[in-house]
């Protein structure tokens, strides 16, 4: 793949239609957190049939899935093969132009608001997946095709106060047996969609008493509304406004077994924690291209028609390197992205240290160009009329989520030097 | 209920064209997108199957180089299937010569109860291929619908006028041109897109129509381009300074102009 194929420039355009119509007017009340991104994201699904679908896909899923349980279907088809369909992307993915429809969105969006690839990755992507990778049938028509098609919005929550790289290290988050139930204690923060959430996938470890390092981890779904579960309101921060973040705190929290993330307290969920990672990671590299190709955009216009000293900037050697580089940036992000859809599509998946080094360089990458893209428009730059402010500051969580730049560096690092 | 929908290809509006020296016409050697104007007739025609519950779309296109990529896009947005004719004997038709290849055309589909086109294209704008193509299928035509409703046979139709609209009833099959911006076209679905690419396409010439290379074509042509020329510069206009008195001015100016 060296190019979008027709019905990718197809859907790009549609796409790219839709949001300036539908998305861009409300980016402003996005920005000041006068609006949420939920509405506008549903409304972003159903356009597109986005939600029929993952309706569709999750009916073929879970049909499947009792018939394997019922003896009707061979159960060597049932591990690996049903989870890959029931994951959010499904059985469709050997085609490349599947795949390459759940890049164009978050590329599409990213252009104005990354926020909201944000809101929605973590909700469909993250919560939707671990509920659809590893519940039981019974939780995936409890809580998965809600999440899948946006009806409800989900949070995934790992990081804690005094747990963020370190994540399994040092989480302090416990699940406690009580009879035939659990109660759940612990404060998790910057949990996109936290403040309104309506189904949280809460991580955590059983204490039995033991050392902290031997317990067990486990994944909890959990209702907004339950007795004890305190959802913040959306903290203050640099950028990213269009997507929610917030703190969950969990005092004495009862749950049943039903809530128990596959049912039994034996599931590898360190491993299951580490494929959303890979999934999460490769996303940015997508998110990456979507802010630099808007900040480039925006530069060579503004390049050509901004007039100083009697010409347009764009005729001194030091605004034309930045230009140049920018392209550079670009054109190795849309590669990544390409070489992400032909792997997918081919039945293979990206190790984690690929992943990691695509992540490392998008992060990088998203943040050099957008700053740049602010020193390039001067004054104007650092203001928000321009947008290229924004996304400066948006882009700079590229680094720090899904894994920061310095985590990257040790993962690939590990697997150069195994 | 099965409906035809006259789709045009026209260069992007949005690249500047540049016009042939030699034939004195717009080069169309680049990617065709689906003509907007036409959009609103596939969301009308899409629009009426879904509300009868059955039947479906075809669309019918000439264009040169079998061109599809606006045909796509409307085959994306639901409609079932297309015939496109496309012959290097077509370079030049007029509006009849395009209007006797899409007639041709309409009478390849089966079953067709309903013509719908543009009032317009966007880069022709004669506004005089849908007659043309009624008179030569022998159909009943109505112009400038803001509002189809099918029963029994025939069709209830709002014409738009300056003023409000006149209600219309027509027998069916006939054709109907529907104005812009009537009914919001929709966007193509993921599914709608993926689909588009395996919905048949028959590509036709003319002599599978039977049509004569003399009817179409430079040589069927009844219109000549004789000359063209650069749209004059606009002149510069005449600025009022306020001293008090602007509004009087530009009133008196108005006024002159009959415009008031
Ligand atoms: C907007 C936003 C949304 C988020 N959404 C979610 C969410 O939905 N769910 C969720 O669970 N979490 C979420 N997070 C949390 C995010 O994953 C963590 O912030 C991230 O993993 C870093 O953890 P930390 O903030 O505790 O930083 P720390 O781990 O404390 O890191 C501090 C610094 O030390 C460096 N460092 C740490 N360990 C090493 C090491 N071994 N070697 C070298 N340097 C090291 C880090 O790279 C960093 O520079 C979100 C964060 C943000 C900002
Ligand atoms: C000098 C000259 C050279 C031309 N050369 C070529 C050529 O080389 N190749 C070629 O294909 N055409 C050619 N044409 C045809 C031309 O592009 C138009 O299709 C034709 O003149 C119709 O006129 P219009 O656009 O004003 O239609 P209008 O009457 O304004 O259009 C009204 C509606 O009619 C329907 N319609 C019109 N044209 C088409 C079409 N082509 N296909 C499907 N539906 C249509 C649409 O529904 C449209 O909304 C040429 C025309 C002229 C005058």
């Amino acid at each position: 793949m060296y190019k979008w194929s027709d019905e990718q420039v197809m859907l790009r355009e549609a796409v790219r239609r839709f949001i300036e119509a539908e998305i861009v007017p409300h980016v402003d009340e996005l920005e000041h957190g006068d609006l949420a991104p939920y509405d506008l994201l549903r409304k972003f699904f159903s356009t597109f049939g986005m939600d029929f679908m993952a309706r569709d896909r999750f009916k073929r899923a879970i049909e499947k899935e009792k018939a394997i349980a019922s003896g009707e279907l061979p159960a060597e088809a049932s591990t690996e093969e049903a989870e890959a369909e029931a994951m959010p992307t499904g059985d469709i993915m050997r085609d490349p132009n599947a795949v390459a429809f759940t890049m164009i969105p978050i590329i599409e969006l990213c252009r104005h608001c990354p926020g909201m690839v944000t809101a929605m990755g973590v909700s469909m992507g993250l919560t939707g997946a671990a509920v659809m990778s590893k519940g039981t049938t019974a939780q995936k028509e409890r809580w998965g095709l809600d999440l899948l098609t946006l009806e409800k919005i989900g949070a995934w929550a790992i990081t804690e106060p005094n747990s963020g790289s370190d994540a399994f290290g040092s989480m302090q988050s416990t699940a406690r047996r009580d009879g035939d139930e659990y109660i759940l204690n612990g404060s998790k923060t910057f949990i996109t969609n936290g403040p309104y959430a309506d189904t949280i996938v809460f991580i955590c470890k059983l204490d039995e008493g033991n050392p902290p390092a031997e317990r067990k981890v486990l994944q909890f779904v959990l209702d907004k509304g339950m007795p004890g579960l305190e959802q913040s309101k959306p903290l203050r921060k640099m950028g990213l406004h269009s997507s929610p973040t917030g703190e969950l705190f969990l005092s004495d929290v009862r749950v049943g077994k039903d809530r128990l993330l596959g049912g039994t307290e034996d599931q590898p969920a360190r491993e299951a924690s580490k494929d959303t990672f890979s999934m999460e990671r490769t996303g940015v590299a997508a998110m990456a291209l979507g802010i630099v190709e808007r900040c480039l955009e925006l530069c060579v216009d503004y390049a050509k028609n901004r007039v100083q000293f009697g010409q347009p900037i764009g005729e001194f050697q030091l605004i034309q390197l930045k230009l140049a580089k920018m392209e550079v940036a670009r054109m190795n992000l849309q590669n990544m992205v390409f070489r992400f859809i032909e792997t997918t599509a081919s039945g293979e998946s990206l190790t984690l240290a690929e992943a990691s080094a695509m992540k490392l360089y998008s992060a990088q990458a998203a943040v050099e160009v957008a700053l740049e893209a602010v020193q390039l428009f001067g004054g104007n730059g650092y203001m928000a009329e321009f947008r290229v402010e924004q996304l400066a500051r948006d882009a700079k969580v590229l680094q720090i989520y899904a894994g920061t730049d310095e985590i990257q560096v040790s993962q690939i690092a590990r697997s150069l030097l195994a | 209920m099965n409906v035809v929908v006259c789709v045009k290809q026209i260069p992007d509006p949005a690249d500047p064209g540049a016009l042939d020296p030699d034939t004195k016409t717009l080069k169309r050697d680049t990617k065709l997108i689906l003509d907007e104007s036409d959009s609103y007739g596939v969301e009308m025609a899409l629009q009426l199957v879904d509300a009868a519950g059955g039947g479906e779309v075809t669309l019918v296109s000439m264009a040169p180089n079998n061109e599809v990529g606006g045909i796509r896009t409307a085959l994306a947005m639901g409609a079932a299937k297309a015939i496109l004719v496309s012959d290097d004997a077509l370079q030049g038709s007029d509006a009849l010569g395009t209007a006797k290849v899409l007639a041709a055309a309409i009478g390849r589909a089966e079953g067709t109860d309903l013509v719908i086109t543009g009032t317009e294209s966007t880069d022709g704008y004669t506004g005089t291929v849908p007659q043309q193509v009624a008179e030569l299928l022998g159909l009943p035509s109505i112009t400038f619908a803001n509002h189809i409703e099918i029963g029994d046979g025939k069709a209830a139709v709002h014409r738009q006028t300056e003023h409000g609209y006149d209600e219309c009833e027509v027998p069916l099959p006939a054709v109907v041109s529907v104005t812009a911006g009537v009914v919001e076209p929709r966007y193509p679905s993921f599914k709608g897109i993926m689909a588009a690419k395996s919905k048949p396409v028959d590509e036709l010439g003319i002599a599978d129509l039977g049509i004569d290379a003399a009817q179409v074509g430079w040589a069927g042509a009844g219109q000549e381009i004789v000359e063209i020329e650069p749209e004059p510069e606009r002149e510069a206009g005449e600025i009022v300074e306020d001293e008090g008195d602007a509004h009087e001015r530009i009133v008196a100016f108005l006024d002159e102009l009959k415009v008031l």
